[in-house]
């Protein structure tokens, strides 16, 4: 008791600089300490959960192979396959559990074909694990309901789609970009008719996953895309665009010369893509003559395009716009030329009139 | 007695795994496991089997490595099968040329494997 007598007054003997910054230290050694302890029990737990995660993953990867090869040829669910639905039920409230039996249900969906995959899709059905995904939509959360849609898609429940259809319209960009991909996944070509109603624009990045999906079909028939065409949303005009360009969409060559006098420049250097890859020639030589109205932009957009098309007839062409305004047209003119007249291209190395002309010309025949 | 058949599966999705297992054992195949190219490459090497089933993506060695390493570095000639998913074209390629004798595309169905085992171990 005296010692502690003795430091107590000593440290009150210390200027105050020297008491604060004891005080602090005491306070974060102590903090340490705690935080120490607190990592410790958080550890312990995680640890503990990890393995009853594993432990349970073990349990349930054997009770879905179990329920798998269960199959019996005459029921469509056989007794023993009745009995594991009933095992796996209980454990379905516990959300951890849920979202486990959901994940691995899925990795295994998208490995397998054929029955088992479909063996797989009526235990999801079954154990009522559907329900918990209808029920996220009724969420007023715009990321549960995100979820809910998306592994509505996962498991290709085509009956939601009423429920889902529901959300084309949602104010948050993340519920509508997953509607329209399980509307696409789901239901294919047919699934693309959101985009008559769309008003909200149709990012590049979801233009592209709605396109890769439709490439995995085997069914490749495309729907009427003209209206899509006429569309006020430009970002909708642009798909249809690609659309028109993948699906070969030929009958829709009027519509296409309609757009080449669209008001946003973007989907009139796209129509001039779309129309020189599906007609060729044809789109070529029309491009040609209404050459003067293009924009700087169409016109550059033409000769990239005129360089897998040209064919001697355009020499005449090509001449008229070596000298052109733009350096970038000037180059490709330059090297158009030289792949369809390397004599009159080398000819050109005389010209002193312009100063760019010898260095890019030297460039046109490197490249 | 005739011995089993021994195949060594490297997959890193463990339901797979354990669903191969299950029918291949059926079909009366010894199944050794491995959940990466390294564990299979191990397996390879002490165990001596008599085909290998792979996945193409999986840590720390590749199915490209582990088929690489069969041919090249062990010069052995047992049968391999590669698992690919979709847009590993260039992969499954790369694995014919590596020695790769057949492929499968996920989705697939246990039983096309069962089939394709049986043609390979004749």
């Amino acid at each position: 008791m005296i010692d502690y007598q003795y430091f107590i007054d000593h440290f009150e003997e210390f200027p105050f600089l020297v008491q604060l910054v004891w005080r602090i230290s005491v306070v974060l050694f102590l903090t340490i300490i705690l935080l120490t302890i607190y990592l410790k029990v958080i550890r312990y737990h995680l640890r503990k959960k990890e393995n009853e995660y594993k432990t349970f993953k073990k349990e349930y990867e054997a009770l879905l192979v179990e329920y798998l090869y269960a199959d019996k040829e005459n029921e469509q669910i056989s007794n023993e396959q009745q009995s594991i639905i009933l095992k796996i039920k209980t454990h379905i409230p516990i959300k951890y559990k849920r979202k486990m039996v959901i994940s691995v249900l899925y990795n295994l969906m998208n490995e397998v074909s054929g029955e088992m995959a479909d063996s797989i899709k009526t235990l999801y059905y079954q154990t009522g694990l559907i329900d918990y995904a209808l029920t996220r939509l009724k969420n007023k959360n715009w990321f549960v309901i995100a979820k809910g849609i998306g592994e509505l898609r996962r498991f290709k429940v085509e009956e939601a789609h009423d429920e889902v259809a529901k959300f084309i319209k949602h104010p948050k960009n993340e519920v509508r970009k997953e509607t329209q991909l399980y509307l696409v996944n789901l239901f294919r070509f047919e699934g693309l008719s959101f985009l008559n109603e769309l008003k909200t624009p149709l990012s590049e990045w979801a233009q592209l996953q709605l396109l890769e999906v439709l490439q995995k079909f085997d069914d490749q028939q495309i729907c009427d895309i003209k209206p899509w065409l006429k569309s006020k949303n430009d970002t909708v005009v642009l798909f249809a665009l690609k659309l028109a360009q993948i699906y070969n969409q030929f009958e829709v060559k009027d519509i296409l010369i309609e757009l080449l006098s669209h008001k946003e420049k973007e989907i009139r250097i796209c129509v001039i893509e779309v129309l020189t890859n599906l007609y060729g020639i044809e789109a070529k030589e029309m491009l040609k003559t209404n050459f003067n109205q293009l924009s700087i932009e169409e016109q550059l957009s033409f000769f990239k395009l005129l360089e897998n098309l040209v064919d001697p007839s355009d020499e005449t062409f090509i001449e008229q716009h070596l000298f052109h305004k733009n350096f970038e047209i000037q180059l490709l003119a330059l090297k158009i030329l030289k792949t369809i007249n390397i004599d009159k291209f080398l000819s050109l190395n005389k010209l002193r009139s312009n100063k760019e002309v010898p260095e890019m010309y030297k460039f046109a025949n490197n490249s | 007695m005739m011995s089993k058949n021994k195949i060594v599966l490297a997959e890193d999705n463990s339901t797979l795994s354990l669903l191969l297992k299950f029918r291949l054992e059926k079909e009366g195949y010894e199944l050794l496991m491995a959940v990466d190219g390294k564990e299979a490459v191990d397996l390879i090497e002490s165990q001596s089997p008599d085909l290998v089933i792979t996945d193409i993506m999986m840590p720390f060695i590749s199915g490209l490595e582990v088929i690489s390493h069969v041919r090249n570095k062990l010069a052995l000639e047992i049968p391999i099968i590669v698992f690919s998913s979709a847009g590993q074209e260039e992969m499954v390629l790369k694995a014919f040329s590596l020695g790769a004798n057949d492929f499968m595309g996920k989705p697939f169905s246990p039983n096309e494997l069962v089939i394709r085992v049986k043609r390979l171990l004749g």
